[in-house]
């Protein structure tokens, strides 16, 4: 009879004493994190219809640090298994 | 190289002269300065100043209690007085600097560039505006980068001795100001990023005591620790005083920025990220942020400064030392680093020029100096520096221009003549007295009654009705009542206004006392 390994879950594997973030990790969460609170900061307008005044500065600001955010993430996905 | 160490030993110099001018004026020099020695001088009485502002003496501090704690036992032996609580600040200054150099040498083994680092950090006109106060920030900052270095070097090498301590000189940065919660986000992120599972646990225990302690306080005060620091802090952001502060940060700080960044790019697509960095760009960004609130200011960017000193100073001592390393295969500079030899020696020869520039250019950038007394006024002559703080402010309350700190006035006999006139009106009362600043008061021998600005907090929050206080002003119970920036909520202002009238201003550091009495 062959020996069976039991799987490996992902938690698991995250939470190993071996385990460190990668470039790619980091990439990934950076693209997420931007990605949505970008989207996240639009929706305010959508969803709070009644707010008056459009986009405002600290709004503009919040939205261009997201971009930036993602922008990073996206750059740091080719980077591949180096550790972060 | 030379020019540079001249620049920023002056500015040790000029530093150490504010410093000692500060250590023998015996009132406020920057607003709030006496409240924090009401907190110092109530835990020496083994008393806390989380209290119930409704009752009398309406008094409450939103400060966490650490700094006011260390300075106690100064109370016992020498009263009442500013000089030790600004010499605590002054003294987290010069050790920050220290470990900020300590860190560069380790990195670089350059003596200079570690030297520079720790001046650059006492050179930041920041550093200079809230060095030598009896305020809490700075001993904050010092806290936060003991614990920043300690972890940094710890952690990859699973010290657990030394990670314990570090966290623990993380929370009693945590309580000591409230602002090193952004502190304790990049090193939890840096931790979870190293690796999870000891991350993990390890933020669990920072944690737990962390909240034990919170917990401790908030029962032993019955709640008001709760009200007083936290939900009296909860406030608006205001975009226009970021984006200036961020400005004035630029400004002041660029070369070593620019240098900062250089580091954490390296970081980020080469090597890998250290805490040094993670805690450089949370710093920066969240501190920015934080300086938009109400009371916030420049000295939110300190600590993202002391980051910025030791990025800087690893970036300039490794490329003057020849230390940078590269992997070959990196797919976004294989090509680039195939030649690297030939590419770098040519940059290296160019930084050799070009850092001790960016040095000089910092040193110019942050330089401010007195323009009278001795040395400083035949400097001043040789070099035809005119004064620019313009007259009426210097501290971050104030903005003339929308986020510019006017610093360094250097107080004079006049201004401590002054502070005792209004301490002798004072003693002449014998009604009590409701002064917005504390040390006129405390010289006086008289209580202490009410701290307008947390009074403010709480009215702002909707924690705050003063019936009983708006009582006594509607009475005219209080012989005096001395007002300088006007920081008390709206409703006490008007019953100060409908019952009070000024009967005599008293110019102190370039600001006028209103001095009150009944109206008749």
């Amino acid at each position: 009879m062959m020996d069976e390994k039991p799987p490996v879950t992902f938690l698991r594997y995250i939470l190993s004493k071996e385990f460190t973030f990668t470039k790619r990790h980091l990439g990934i969460v950076l693209l997420l994190i931007g990605g949505l609170g970008f989207v996240g900061i639009l929706a305010i307008d959508v969803l709070n219809a009644g707010r008056e005044g459009g986009i405002g500065p600290a709004q503009t600001a919040a939205l261009g640090l997201m971009f930036l955010t993602a922008l990073v993430g996206l750059s740091l996905i080719p980077l591949g298994d180096m550790p972060a | 190289m030379l020019l540079a160490a001249v620049l920023l030993l002056f500015a040790l110099v000029v530093y150490i002269t504010y410093a000692v001018n500060l250590l023998n004026f015996p009132f406020d020099y920057d607003q709030g300065e006496g409240f924090e020695l009401v907190d110092t001088i109530l835990f020496s009485q083994w008393q806390t100043p989380y209290r119930n502002t409704e009752i009398y003496p309406f008094y409450a501090s939103n400060y966490p209690p650490l700094y006011h704690i260390l300075a106690a036992p100064f109370v016992w032996f020498f009263g009442d007085a500013y000089w030790y609580g600004r010499l605590l600040s002054f003294l987290s200054t010069l050790v920050t600097a220290a470990a900020i150099a300590y860190v560069v040498h380790r990195e670089t083994q350059h003596r200079w560039i570690a030297l520079f680092s720790g001046l650059a950090f006492l050179s930041s006109n920041t550093v200079y505006h809230i060095g030598a106060l009896f305020r809490q920030h700075i001993s904050m900052v010092m806290f936060e980068t003991l614990a920043i270095v300690l972890l940094a070097y710890a952690f990859p090498k699973q010290h657990k001795r030394h990670i314990a301590l570090g966290l623990l000189l993380l929370v009693a940065a945590g309580y000591t100001k409230q602002l090193a919660a952004i502190t304790a986000i990049a090193v939890m992120i840096w931790l979870l990023l190293r690796n999870p599972r000891r991350g993990f646990l390890w933020t669990i225990a920072f944690g737990v005591v962390g909240s034990a302690i919170f917990l401790l306080l908030n029962m032993a005060t019955n709640g008001e620790w709760w009200r007083q620091t936290i939900v009296a802090n909860v406030g608006g952001i205001n975009p226009l005083q970021v984006f200036d502060l961020f400005l004035l940060w630029l400004r002041l700080h660029g070369f070593l920025i620019v240098l900062a960044l250089l580091m954490v790019l390296y970081e980020f697509y080469i090597d890998r990220i250290s805490l040094f960095s993670l805690w450089f760009v949370t710093a920066a960004l969240l501190g920015g942020i934080g300086s938009g609130t109400w009371g916030g200011g420049d000295s939110y960017f300190a600590t993202s400064i002391a980051a910025m000193c030791i990025l800087s100073g690893i970036f300039a001592g490794r490329t003057l030392q020849q230390k940078w390393s590269f992997p070959q295969n990196h797919p976004f500079f294989r090509r680039i680093l195939q030649h690297r030899t030939r590419y770098i020696v040519s940059l290296q020869r160019v930084c050799w020029v070009v850092i001790p520039i960016l040095y000089i250019g910092y040193g110019i950038a942050t330089f401010k100096m007195p323009t009278y007394g001795i040395v400083f006024e035949q400097i001043a002559t040789v070099f035809n520096l005119q004064p620019n703080v313009r007259g009426n402010f210097y501290d971050s309350a104030t903005y003339a221009v929308p986020g510019y700190a006017n610093i360094g006035y250097l107080t004079t006999q006049a201004d401590i003549d002054a502070g005792y006139r209004i301490v002798e009106l004072i003693q002449n009362m014998d009604a009590p007295v409701l002064s917005e600043e504390a040390g006129f008061v405390l010289a006086a021998g008289r209580e202490v009654i009410t701290n307008p600005t947390q009074l403010l907090n709480l009215w702002r929050a909707g924690q705050f009705e003063g019936d009983a206080l708006i009582g006594m002003i509607e009475r005219r119970e209080f012989g005096l009542i001395i007002l300088r920036a006007q920081f008390y909520p709206t409703p006490i202002l008007e019953a100060i206004g409908q019952h009070y009238e000024r009967t005599e201003t008293i110019a102190m550091n370039h600001f006028e006392y209103l001095i009150l009495r009944p109206k008749q």
